[in-house]
């Protein structure tokens, strides 16, 4: 991907909406109409189909064709991703290597879910005996024990909270796309009044659950350049870890994929740190973005909080993060929520950023998170760089 | 002993994997998977060493001792624990070298500790006994 030579020219995000009411598949359909639309393609040219795995269509084992179906696509290649928040980079990266291996030409990414309306997951496994026994709060429960830990270890200074809660909402105030129900100013004081849900974690470090989609049309740079596309953005580098030091029976849980997923991500792309001018991180919780700033390398293991006090992070800053309000601001579309932390990354480099445009628009990191195992951080962490030149 | 939770934990659903652990839970012992080759333990049980990948394993009794590792208060439990009131949740890492998410009873808010002793108790979940843990005595 270093050599530039896949695109993604085109890309559309539902308004996201707590309890739509709305079936997946018109979610689905929505996004990709919008993005095909976007990329001023012909659905005829579409010959392959990412789709990441909702959990409102969860017991469907035949998923990814049967969207396609819905979508009335035939297809040379299609795929479920089911890396959980961190599939729709993971569908990105997929999609290039089909497109690089003849697999296919031109891919459309679909993440879509209406987890808030319908909810068919079935986790199962471990859950099943270790875990829903004990009365874990979800998520938010496993972030307050990991917060615990992090804080044990190296201090945590929820001012820093604070500052993103505060940074993303007023990214999600500029943004049409987002949930109505987060569309209300909120300040610092807010921040540290919102109830607790699973100490230390309150509700305004949360993630509230919606319905929503997005579709972003993935290509040859070869044939964007042949349908005269007029977005392009190249995907130059990334990297995936699963399950990260999973052998481990008693791992430091402050220390996340991200690390070797960042690296292998920036070395692809040839890049260090320092030349990354935008992060959209995935934001489950305030705290991972914290943890993902330490471990990417943006700063020292355990300064990651100082980073974010010291740093300018609002949209027309230093470091402009989640600047379309991250989930946590504009409503997390369930197992499709990472794809808005990468929709806006996209239209900050298409230069579509509205009223919260970045004034570089040269580059963007996104990143994605999955999955909980037991009793540690989380299983899966993602790295995409994108660069506009 | 008090059990926050007592009379709402779901049963465990056993599988093929765990059928031992749940037994030995009934007489109130808490089995560990060892690999053989290494002489590791692992918890929760797997198909597999997570060491070698191989399928040489054995159960041993843990001693149930341990240290909290990190720990939270649910406000507010997930369905079926709604009404349950607050609780305590922690990771406690046991003295064979695994870790396990479980409840912490008989202890305050205020007192729970990271690197506090733990010892473990059992508790009722459906027709087993599920396991917990107290500030050790």
């Amino acid at each position: 991907m270093a050599d530039r030579d896949i695109a993604i020219i085109g890309c559309a995000e539902t308004k996201i909406v707590l309890r739509s009411g709305r079936h997946v598949y018109d979610l689905a359909g929505e996004a990709f109409s919008k993005a095909l639309e976007h990329a001023g393609i012909e659905k005829s040219e579409v010959d392959g189909l990412a789709v990441s795995m909702p959990f409102s269509d969860a017991g469907n084992p035949f998923y990814s064709p049967i969207l396609a179906d819905y979508l009335s696509l035939e297809l040379d290649w299609c795929q479920t991703t089911d890396l959980g928040g961190a599939s729709i980079t993971g569908s990105i990266a997929r999609a290039a290597a089909a497109i690089k291996a003849g697999m296919c030409e031109t891919v459309v990414v679909v993440a879509a879910d209406a987890q808030s309306t319908e909810n068919k997951g079935n986790i199962g496994a471990f859950r099943t005996e270790f875990q829903y026994p004990v009365g874990v709060m979800g998520p938010p429960g496993y972030f307050g024990l990991l917060s615990h830990r992090y804080e044990h270890q190296y201090g945590l200074d929820f001012n820093a909270l604070a500052k993103l809660a505060v940074t993303q909402r007023n990214h999600a105030l500029e943004n049409d796309t987002a949930c109505d129900k987060l569309q209300k100013l909120i300040t610092e004081e807010d921040y540290f009044a919102s109830p607790m849900i699973s100490d230390p974690i309150r509700m305004l470090d949360c993630v509230m659950v919606c319905d929503g989609a997005s579709a972003f049309v993935v290509t040859s740079t070869k044939r964007a350049r042949e349908l005269g596309a007029k977005h392009v953005v190249h995907p130059i580098g990334y990297g995936e870890r699963v399950n990260v030091a999973c052998a481990d029976q008693t791992p430091d849980i402050t220390l996340v994929g991200h690390q070797a997923a960042g690296a292998k991500a920036l070395k692809q792309a040839g890049m260090s740190v320092s030349d990354i001018h935008m992060l959209q991180p995935y934001d489950d919780f305030l705290i991972a973005i914290v943890l993902q700033l330490e471990h990417i390398g943006f700063c020292e293991i355990g300064q990651g909080c100082d980073f974010v006090l010291d740093t300018d992070i609002a949209y027309n800053g230093d470091l402009p993060i989640n600047t379309g309000g991250g989930q946590i601001s504009a409503g997390q579309a369930g197992l499709a929520g990472g794809a808005h932390n990468l929709a806006e990354a996209l239209r900050q480099l298409y230069g579509e950023g509205a009223g919260r445009q970045t004034s570089d628009k040269s580059n963007a990191m996104v990143t994605g998170i999955g999955w909980i195992p037991y009793a540690r951080n989380w299983g899966t962490s993602a790295v995409l760089i994108l660069d506009a030149n | 002993m008090s059990d926050p939770l007592a009379g709402l934990r779901p049963e465990p659903i056993p599988t093929k994997i765990t059928e031992e652990f749940w037994e030995a839970a009934r007489n109130e012992e808490f089995l560990l998977q060892y690999c053989v080759e290494t002489g590791q333990a692992q918890f929760f049980p797997r198909p597999v060493s997570a060491f070698t990948g191989g399928r040489d394993l054995e159960w041993r009794k843990s001693e149930g001792k341990g240290e909290i590792y990190s720990y939270t208060i649910t406000r507010r439990g997930p369905p079926p624990f709604r009404d349950a009131g607050p609780y305590l949740i922690a990771t406690v890492e046991l003295e064979e070298g695994v870790r396990v998410l479980s409840n912490v009873i008989d202890c305050e808010f205020d007192d729970i500790k990271i690197g506090m002793k733990v010892e473990m108790a059992w508790v009722e979940a459906g027709a087993y006994k599920f396991p917990v843990f107290r500030p050790a005595s």
